[in-house]
């Protein structure tokens, strides 16, 4: 956990340094008062103040405080690769159908539910969101090629 | 008068039929949304925020409110009954919740809670309507300095009650603050840190990022972390809820102690019903003859944080309506649904939209009724749903989450930022950032600048406009001491260290 609160600390450091380098190409001070440049600099400024704080805090303090990776970190990872697949389906699929077999594949995996359950679940979820926020919301979700 | 002329006006708007249907709607949502792990109000209103844009915005509002105060309710039933609680302001509902159920005593505990709840919330409603209005008065005198001194004092109030590392929370609120500048400059017109992608313009929608930070992200801290309880195995019948006539009496007054602390915390910008609960708790152990009772199933302990949580769900209320600032992420979510409908919250709110302020008032005297109604009845049916796999959950929030996100704008790239703004959630949480001042920051950003701005070009580029005039100076001292609160309170314990050591070394 220290080296990703490390790692953690310079990343908001490099992300200050760039906001500073942004935010002073925009101007600081205008006729009219303060310009566009002016609070973002400064939020930079403090962004790099407080992650030397914490990269100080880091590289005193020996003790260990937890761990980054855990036991499950793993499955957090599956899911989020399946939504990001769904999410590049979205387009070819449509909102109903991609996100349904999303629900239906992510209880297969983490849930070990049977296939069959797994199926029927996501034949109802397509039929919901369809009629849901299609039909009666009228929401222009994406229908895909299917066209539904 | 006034008073009792807003009431008859307000419950004219409340009692019509459709709007007692969204408030049952909005209560048993949000009791459901208190139950089930991984899922909070914010979140919860966000997901609907985006589906309700036709609907009238009283209704709506309605709604929202009711999930909100809701919510409280539901997450005192996994809190007392698998010692998870539903929600974080009902975590200190579990010290003496579960223990007074593995006695055999989860029916008074629950039914304490929901008639200690119902009572604190009426009688903060009761002060919200005296209160809100007055605030919305003086608010009237506020000008650009003292609206920039107000953000500046609630993101220092961020770091009082944000979490345990302030350094941190003042980066999460940095980065609100970042993020609300992006798009194009109100005053210059000029675009700052959109790189020249077009979608990047207007800024990012409040709905797509609290989608997926509150949304997705927890989704995956949710696999990651599951809340898995036992769920008590003895079965609830309605003759074994309600509490004995001694456990009125030691309650009696940690409701209405807890009432008062609730209302006071939840009107504090940031305060929270979290910290209110908590307080209550602290407050009632401190307070009782028998401290050492706390945490081995006092029933007190029950009472209290869950009459706090309540009230301070209804009296974040009165910032929100009268400053147009709101307290905690639930009602910067309720903001972002005002704006969405063009209404604009604040002092002039309750003169131009009486109907919508005293309708949503009163409807929270419905809403707090209701829920009694809905717990006392109701309570095992709520309980089959913690046997809901946590698959389905997710299904449901992604489902959401992804049609809300692609609704704000009718496009995909706004669901692929919600996924990145629920991966940058993720990561936050996991190194200890905490979430909420970034999204009250991202809300009050654009106030925050524009107020400094505009208060700077009045004096002439001169802070000395933030100190004299008396509220924006009370407001700067205040948020002044809460940026150095983290200092102040180490230089009390080392005192306090110093003092020991010297009369330890004295005897």
């Amino acid at each position: 956990m220290r080296l990703a609160d490390l790692i953690g600390g310079m990343v908001v450091l490099f992300f200050g340094l760039a906001v500073v380098f942004f935010s002073s190409q925009m101007e600081y001070y205008s006729e009219f008062g303060p310009g566009p440049g002016f609070l973002p600099l400064w939020v930079g400024v403090v962004l790099i103040g407080c992650a030397i704080f914490v990269i100080i805090n880091v590289l005193r303090k020996h003790d260990k405080i937890g761990t980054f990776f855990k036991p499950r970190t793993k499955l957090g990872l599956h899911v989020l690769v399946i939504i990001f697949i769904t999410f590049l389906l979205l387009p070819l699929l449509g909102f109903s159908i991609g996100l349904a077999l999303f629900v239906g594949i992510t209880m297969r995996i983490m849930g070990k539910h049977r296939w069959l359950s797994c199926s029927l679940t996501a034949v109802v979820t397509a039929i919901c969101i369809h009629l849901i926020f299609i039909s009666w919301l009228t929401i222009p979700l994406p229908q895909g090629l299917i066209g539904w | 008068m006034d008073l009792l002329n807003h009431l008859y006006t307000g419950f004219s708007i409340a009692l019509t039929f459709n709007n007692i249907i969204y408030c049952l709607v909005g209560v048993l949502f949000g009791q459901i949304i208190g139950v089930l792990p991984g899922i909070g109000a914010p979140t919860a209103i966000a997901l609907l925020l985006p589906l309700t844009f036709k609907a009238n915005p009283t209704s709506a509002l309605i709604m929202f409110a009711g999930i909100y105060y809701g919510v409280a309710y539901g997450g005192t039933i996994t809190s007392v009954l698998i010692n998870v609680p539903g929600e974080s302001s009902t975590v200190m509902t579990c010290l003496d919740g579960y223990q007074m159920a593995l006695k055999g005593r989860a029916g008074p505990a629950l039914s304490i809670a929901v008639i200690g709840s119902f009572i604190a919330g009426t009688i903060s409603v009761i002060i919200l309507m005296a209160f809100a209005p007055a605030l919305a008065k003086l608010a009237l005198r506020f000008g650009p300095a003292e609206y920039f001194a107000l953000a500046f004092m609630a993101f220092g109030l961020l770091t009082v009650f944000g979490g345990e590392q302030p350094i941190k929370t003042i980066i999460s609120t940095m980065l609100g603050l970042l993020i609300a500048t992006i798009g194009l400059d109100v005053v210059s017109g000029m675009p700052r840190f959109a790189f020249g992608v077009p979608q990047l313009f207007g800024g990012f929608d409040f709905i797509i990022i609290i989608c997926g930070m509150f949304g997705i992200a927890e989704v995956f801290c949710s696999i990651e972390e599951p809340e898995e309880g036992e769920l008590l195995k003895s079965k609830l019948h309605l003759r074994d809820l309600f509490p004995t006539w001694q456990d009125w009496i030691a309650s009696r007054w940690a409701i209405l102690r807890g009432g008062v602390i609730g209302f006071i915390v939840g009107i504090i910008p940031a305060g929270g019903i979290t910290t209110a609960s908590f307080l209550a708790y602290l407050a009632e152990k401190r307070a009782s003859k028998h401290p050492e009772r706390f945490g081995q199933g006092a029933i007190e302990g029950v009472a209290a944080p869950e009459a706090a949580n309540n009230a301070a769900s209804i009296s974040g209320f009165a910032p929100l309506l009268a400053l147009g600032i709101p307290g905690s992420p639930t009602t910067a979510v309720m903001l972002a649904g005002f704006m969405m409908w063009g209404i604009r919250p604040g002092p002039m709110l309750f003169q131009k939209n009486p109907d919508l302020v005293w309708g949503l008032i009163s409807s929270m005297y419905i809403g707090n009724f209701l829920l009694l109604l809905i717990n006392i009845f109701l309570i095992p049916a709520f309980v089959a749903l913690l046997r809901l796999p946590y698959t389905i959950i997710m299904g449901f929030i992604v489902i959401f989450a992804s049609v809300g996100a692609y609704s704000v704008n009718n496009n995909l790239f706004d669901v692929w930022m919600m996924l990145g703004f629920a991966v940058l959630g993720y990561l936050m949480r996991k190194l200890n950032y905490p979430i909420v001042p970034l999204v009250l920051a991202l809300v009050l950003g654009n106030l925050a600048e524009n107020s400094l701005r505009q208060a700077l070009t009045i004096s002439g580029g001169s802070f000395f406009i933030f100190f004299t005039r008396p509220i924006s100076v009370f407001f700067i001292v205040i948020g002044i001491l809460a940026y150095f609160s983290p200092v102040i309170r180490w230089a009390f314990r080392g005192l306090r260290r110093v003092r020991v050591d010297t009369t330890s070394s004295k005897t």
